[in-house]
């Protein structure tokens, strides 16, 4: 990378964050180190909209909507939480505000504890597509939790905070795509 | 096609880029909002913290004036004697430190009123002078009534006062910078 403070060490963003300089500078007005962000950030961003909207166009705007809201904001970023966890908070809020129609409805929970394990595995491989089109089957509620838990690996209280919902129902949601997601895909899921 | 396969769900991919580059729009976006707040700090006269202050000093003075109208004068037996404003000044503000720190204000306040635009000086030093004229006319009344407490409780805090707003006018437009 052009800024040595920039490097990325892994590609989880929990390791990182070598953002820090870029966000020093594009909080003092530098659009070329938004813009160096903006690169490093789309492609997660832009897949989280996709995930969530199952639509392209509208996964576009959002994400991009999501980083003008996020220049906007760059003042008020705190480096408690990571800049990826950020960005992703914004552009979960802009999804949800673009959505039309009740979303995310509570469901009712016997006891959220059996649900605790976000990590998702299967009984024999799964072609990545055959996986992506059951995951965009599934009920928004249910995909949402799927997505931010078992995609972007945030744990239950990160992506209720994210997607404005009690922790239980977050739970409760992952579990239902557990199930939802072995009917569709018809083989065990752990 | 994508024939990848996984055996768990977070190994799909987390990267998905956009089919299109989304950073020309967010550029001006970010343009546009960048020049609108440079419009916004344009539209807002530089001197306008200035106006308020003169404002703000003008009220102060006139409170001051109407203090001194409403502090009943005592006509005493000394007051007879018309003894020097300068021997009845309260020990405050004969204080050399309070002198001294009034002097460089005034320095200071003076350079801050040779940056303003003339119409703002104007208004300022109108006002301080007002204040200045005040604190004059407590002072004479003193002369006449050095054992009035109410017009020397009256001047200390008008000297405050001026202070107070000598310092405003120094510290004026260093926030904007």
């Amino acid at each position: 990378m052009a800024d040595g403070a920039t490097a990325r060490m892994t590609q989880n963003d929990t390791v990182v964050d070598f953002d820090v300089a870029l966000i020093d500078r594009a909080r003092r007005g530098d659009s070329r180190a938004f813009e160096r962000l903006y690169r490093d950030h789309v492609g997660r961003v832009h897949g989280l909209c996709l995930r969530m909207t199952r639509n392209p166009d509208l996964a576009a705007d959002c994400a991009q909507d999501a980083f003008i809201k996020a220049w906007k904001a760059l003042p008020k970023f705190e480096a408690r939480s990571s800049f990826s966890t950020w960005l992703h908070r914004i552009a979960v809020n802009t999804v949800l505000e673009k959505r039309r129609g009740p979303s995310n409805a509570e469901i009712s929970v016997e006891d959220p504890s059996d649900y605790e394990e976000p990590v998702m595995s299967f009984d024999s491989p799964v072609e990545e597509e055959e996986l992506e089109a059951a995951i965009q089957s599934l009920p928004q509620g249910a995909r949402d939790a799927l997505v931010l838990c078992g995609v972007y690996g945030y744990e239950h209280s990160e992506a209720a905070s994210m997607l404005g919902i009690a922790v239980g129902t977050c739970k409760a949601q992952l579990h239902r795509a557990r199930g939802l997601l072995k009917d569709r895909l018809e083989r065990g899921v752990r | 096609m994508n024939m990848r396969r996984v055996n768990r769900i977070d190994e799909l991919a987390q990267n998905l880029p956009p089919p299109r580059d989304l950073w020309p729009a967010i550029a001006a976006a970010i343009e546009a909002e960048k020049s609108a707040r440079a419009q916004g700090a344009q539209r807002r006269p530089r001197w306008l913290p200035a106006a308020g202050m003169a404002a703000a000093i003008a009220l102060v003075a006139v409170g001051v004036l109407i203090g001194r109208s409403f502090a009943p004068v005592q006509r005493s037996e000394i007051a007879a004697t018309q003894q020097p404003a300068t021997n009845v000044i309260p020990a405050a503000l004969r204080d050399a430190n309070y002198r001294k720190q009034r002097d460089v204000l005034l320095i200071e306040v003076q350079h801050k009123l040779n940056e303003m635009p003339a119409v703002e000086r104007t208004k300022v030093a109108a006002s301080l002078a007002t204040l200045r004229r005040s604190i004059g006319e407590i002072e004479a009344a003193l002369g006449r009534d050095p054992a009035n407490a109410l017009l020397q409780e009256l001047l200390v805090n008008s000297c405050q006062e001026e202070m107070r707003a000598l310092t405003a006018v120094r510290d004026s437009g260093n926030q904007e910078i």
